[in-house]
């Protein structure tokens, strides 16, 4: 029996978990967000453990931006909803509108990133660098890695909408679409994580 | 892949697609969430161990209403996907405990 | 059928450097593993001989302090860990009826990183800047204040990129496990081994990222200045421990779970009888790897984490004992009363048993976070692991690859000489560190490079170091018996020890290419075992026969792990070692461009579709893997 991952006429139902491949990313995906919980975890735990640590540098309650960072947060949370419509897209085997909606997405994370590179920058005239002290080499970590995940989850989901816009929407460019809109909505909690214990509760103090 | 089948029969049955509400509902709830936290902050006069009470439920609320309609964890077959994440947030639940432990102690 | 595409089929090197088939992979991480383990065993040669006698200097105390960091490093990273791998990728898919495991290509990946952070580490030796505060690599003597010199930039960049390998190999494994066994075969119809491997690459996927944030940390802090462990900058050096032990510990039951698994195959294998108490042996693994994320702080005791922690963690640790007993018991039960073969693999499972418990008992003494306070830092703690390490798994590793051996090469090792290496190793290894406990006791601290005369130390060190003599030799005699082997007839039956439980034993020995003509259907645990007292002698197949699906070789995961490679060695020697260019230091050019290569790799691999070639009916010979 010919076994080719293409079908003739109607997509299935939820082509993203139509054949076995499917279900093994989409499987092996959610177990690797399991690692990176514990990943994440581990940062924000060296961060608890060193936040008081700021030798000359300036304190969190001095130094955080709220505005700032309130709208980054409403960027990125916009841009995971997004991301939901484009998975609706895809049960509804809509490409165009699966295209239009990751395209948004993409473009508000980079809203994101290029609020958080001006706010870095910021901190860093204010004498908040990466090498200044213990509070700030982990914020830079923690953050940073968060960032780094944005902007790889950019790269991805860019480099996917050209793979959906040439090949359309099959079994197996389906399960990519799903997992790219899993990452993007793991890095959206993570997100809230750092908003609260890293700006708010530094914030507070 | 090794296999001898990767693409199983489907039955042309009519699916109900589920419509936008549940998810704009939930981005409401989360904004709303936010909008919580940072008020609670910016307000200035409530008393700080209150304060992080608030931001931490606010937090985890918010992710479970994520995690559960945007990702798709309440439907079925997410069984592993479940334990995955539960016990990821084991471990950094342990470590977190021993961070702030330590850091205070 | 006829297919747009060609079908790519390499042979001879390029077959081996572009091979996705899980029993190719198992072989290599063998090879790489078993290279590693002679350079390991080098190294406690080395060691060993330097101690022998009191005021030695054989070589100095830089050179020991480098020995015993590599030995250590390498032991557990480069050789325990891939031929764990080894195990799994051969035998796993087999024993689930599977064709292969989920991610064929990644399990690809896996092995080069391994197989090049590997290289990075032992690149080491060459540049003369070897890494040597000890496997731990405690801060902040593993800092740039302390430590100056490149040695642990190779030990962090090394292991984060070999670490890289394991993490995606627990992911697959997990997926192939979950998703891809036969019908019929529900998760308690699973055999023992494939249980172990399961929850061995759950804690892999819990564990490694913590090593991998610890080791990030640890790069910052000497590459680019930054301040976690350095408390002139407000760091922390406790903190290392903490994150290292959060990955350490659960490491260890990773090292240990495959072997309980390969032994309660052996041993109810060559009992004739099955496994006692199954239902208890899964739970009783399940719960072993669940404290196992609970105990780490116990390596911590003397680090003034105050009573009531100490205390809470010597519970726990405690704790870990009684499933673990539940499991010695249930192989005791599993001999007793069966129709016992003493082959040498049995020996090896035979000899693991108190052996392991031994070391088990002294863990529990090392528990005692009041007695921990005397034994911490001393011989008694080094007894302590080899035995659980090398009496454990060492031994448990030596049985499941004398046992499976005919099933990945087609051969039977020669019993003989598989006899004289059990009994070689065995004493060899006994004397080695049974007297590592006194010496403990009597207050010989490890990691030293001396000790004074007139100590009371002497003579248990010769002892010692004669033992590890005998089992340097052990490990010549399975050399010699791997090579004699090689040139015998691949003529190994599909069953060779005739009371084959499980079903690896179905199929041809080696396994052909594609494993499983038919997909066999099982009807209970121990599935061959139960068609063999139903009177049949092949299982059920749950599949007509048809074409069969395979992966496609690709070359790529060669270049994914020299792209990080080339990484690697470039953040290293960013700092005027080599220049600049246009500028930027030379270091992070070359850095970056190891970078680019790897991502190059990984698009590549997105944008182009490889949807594999088929084996069809008509080549179903039962072809076997050429090693």
């Amino acid at each position: 029996m010919s076994a080719h991952s293409h079908t003739e006429g109607q997509l299935p139902h939820e082509p993203e978990k139509a054949t076995l491949e499917g279900r093994n990313k989409i499987l092996g995906f959610w177990l690797f967000l399991g690692a990176e919980t514990v990943l994440f975890g581990t940062l924000f735990s060296a961060f608890l453990a060193l936040r008081d640590q700021v030798l000359d540098g300036p304190k969190s309650q001095e130094l955080f931006e709220l505005p700032l960072v309130a709208l980054a947060t409403g960027l990125l949370l916009t841009s995971s909803l997004t991301s939901v419509f484009a998975t609706q897209a895809l049960h509804m085997h809509k490409v165009k509108a699966m295209i239009w909606w990751l395209v948004v997405t993409v473009i508000l994370g980079l809203g994101f990133l290029g609020l958080e590179i001006y706010e870095f920058s910021n901190y860093v005239h204010e004498g908040h660098g990466f090498t200044t002290s213990a509070f700030s080499s982990s914020f830079y970590t923690l953050v940073g890695f968060h960032g780094a995940h944005v902007a790889f989850g950019i790269v991805w989901i860019s480099l996917l909408i050209g793979q959906l816009a040439k090949k359309g929407l099959t079994v197996t460019t389906a399960p990519k679409a799903y997992v790219a809109g899993i990452y993007w909505h793991f890095i959206d909690v993570v997100w809230v994580f750092i908003f609260t214990v890293v700006y708010l509760m530094g914030k507070v103090g | 892949m090794a296999s001898n089948h990767s693409t199983e029969e489907q039955r042309p049955v009519r699916h109900k697609v589920e419509g936008p509400k549940k998810h704009i509902i939930s981005f409401i709830f989360s904004i709303l969430l936010t909008l919580i936290a940072f008020a609670a902050v910016a307000g200035g006069e409530i008393n700080t161990d209150f304060i992080y009470i608030i931001l931490i439920g606010c937090a985890i609320l918010q992710v479970f209403v994520q995690m559960a309609f945007w990702m798709h964890m309440k439907d079925r077959g997410h069984t592993f996907a479940i334990i995955g994440i539960l016990f990821g947030v084991f471990v950094v639940f342990t470590c977190v405990i021993m961070a702030e432990y330590w850091a205070w102690w | 059928m006829a297919h747009g595409h060609a079908v790519k089929r390499y042979s001879g090197l390029m077959d081996w450097l572009t091979t996705v088939d899980h029993k190719k992979i198992g072989i290599l991480y063998l090879i790489a593993g078993g290279f590693f383990f002679l350079v390991g065993g080098l190294e406690a040669l080395l060691i060993r001989i330097q101690l022998w006698k009191p005021l030695n200097d054989f070589v100095s105390a830089d050179t020991y302090n480098e020995l015993l960091t590599m030995h250590g490093t390498t032991m557990i990273f480069l050789a325990a860990m891939p031929v764990i791998f080894a195990l799994m990728n051969a035998i796993v898919p087999l024993q689930i009826g599977a064709r292969d495991v989920a991610y064929p290509f990644v399990n690809a990946i896996g092995f080069w990183t391994f197989f090049f952070g590997a290289v990075l580490l032992n690149v080491s030796w060459f540049t003369g800047s070897v890494p040597d505060g000890g496997w731990t690599a405690y801060a902040p003597f593993s800092g740039t204040t302390f430590n100056g010199d490149h040695g642990f930039d190779y030990y962090v960049l090394g292991l984060q990129i070999a670490g890289i390998g394991t993490l995606v190999g627990g992911i697959n494994f997990l997926v192939t496990i979950i998703n891809m066994r036969a019908p019929g075969m529900t998760f308690m119809r699973m055999p023992m081994f494939t249980w172990s491997v399961f929850i061995t690459s759950a804690l892999i996927l819990f564990a490694f990222p913590a090593l991998t944030v610890g080791l990030a940390a640890l790069m910052f802090d000497r590459v680019f200045d930054a301040n976690f462990f350095d408390p002139s900058g407000g760091g922390n050096a406790v903190l290392w421990e903490h994150i290292f032990w959060i990955f350490g510990h659960p490491e260890v039951y990773i090292l240990i779970l495959p072997a309980f698994g390969v032994i309660s195959e052996v041993v109810s294998t060559f009992s004739r009888k099955r496994l006692f108490g199954y239902s208890s042996m899964v739970f009783a693994t399940i719960l072993i790897g669940f404290l196992g994320f609970m105990v780490w702080a116990h390596h911590m005791f003397t680090t003034g984490l105050g009573p009531v922690a100490n205390g809470l963690f010597s519970i726990a640790t405690m704790l870990i004992a009684v499933p673990t007993g539940i499991k010695i018991f249930n192989w005791l039960f599993t001999l007793w009363g069966g129709s016992i073969t003493f082959t040498a693999a049995n020996l090896f499972a035979v000899g693991f048993i108190p052996t392991f418990v031994m070391g088990g008992v002294t863990g529990v003494m090392l528990a005692a976070a009041p007695a921990d306070f005397q034994y911490h830092d001393s011989y008694f703690v080094v007894a302590h692991f080899h035995y659980v390490i090398v009496g454990g798994l060492v031994l448990g590793l030596f049985a499941g690859l004398h046992y499976w051996w005919p099933k990945m090469f087609g051969r039977m090792l020669n019993e003989g000489l598989a006899k004289l290496t059990f009994w070689t190793f065995f004493i060899g290894f006994h004397l080695t560190f049974f007297v590592q406990h006194f010496l403990g006791l009597m207050g010989m601290p490890r990691r030293i490079w001396t000790y004074l005369d007139g100590l009371g130390f002497n003579e248990m060190n010769l002892i010692s170091t004669i033992g590890a003599l005998l089992m340097g030799l052990g490990t010549i005699f399975f050399l010699l018996n791997v090579v004699i082997t090689a040139f015998k007839p691949k003529n190994a039956a599909n069953d060779p020890w005739e009371d084959g439980r499980t079903l690896e034993w179905t199929i041809p020995s080696p396994a052909p290419e594609y494993n499983f003509k038919q997909t066999p259907l099982v009807r209970g645990y121990d599935a061959y075992w139960k068609e063999k007292m139903d009177g049949h002698t092949e299982m059920t197949p749950a599949e007509p026969i048809g074409s069969i699906h395979m992966p496609s070789p690709s070359i790529l995961p060669l270049f994914m792990a020299i792209g990080l490679f080339i990484t690697g060695l470039g953040l290293m020697y960013s700092h005027g070692e080599w220049g600049k260019i246009a500028g930027i230091e030379a270091g992070f050019v070359v850095g970056g461009i190891g970078l680019i290569i790897t991502f190059a790799c990984m698009i590549i691999r997105s944008l182009i579709d490889d949807h594999g070639f088929h084996i069809e009916p008509e080549e179903l010979q039962d072809k076997g893997v050429k090693a």
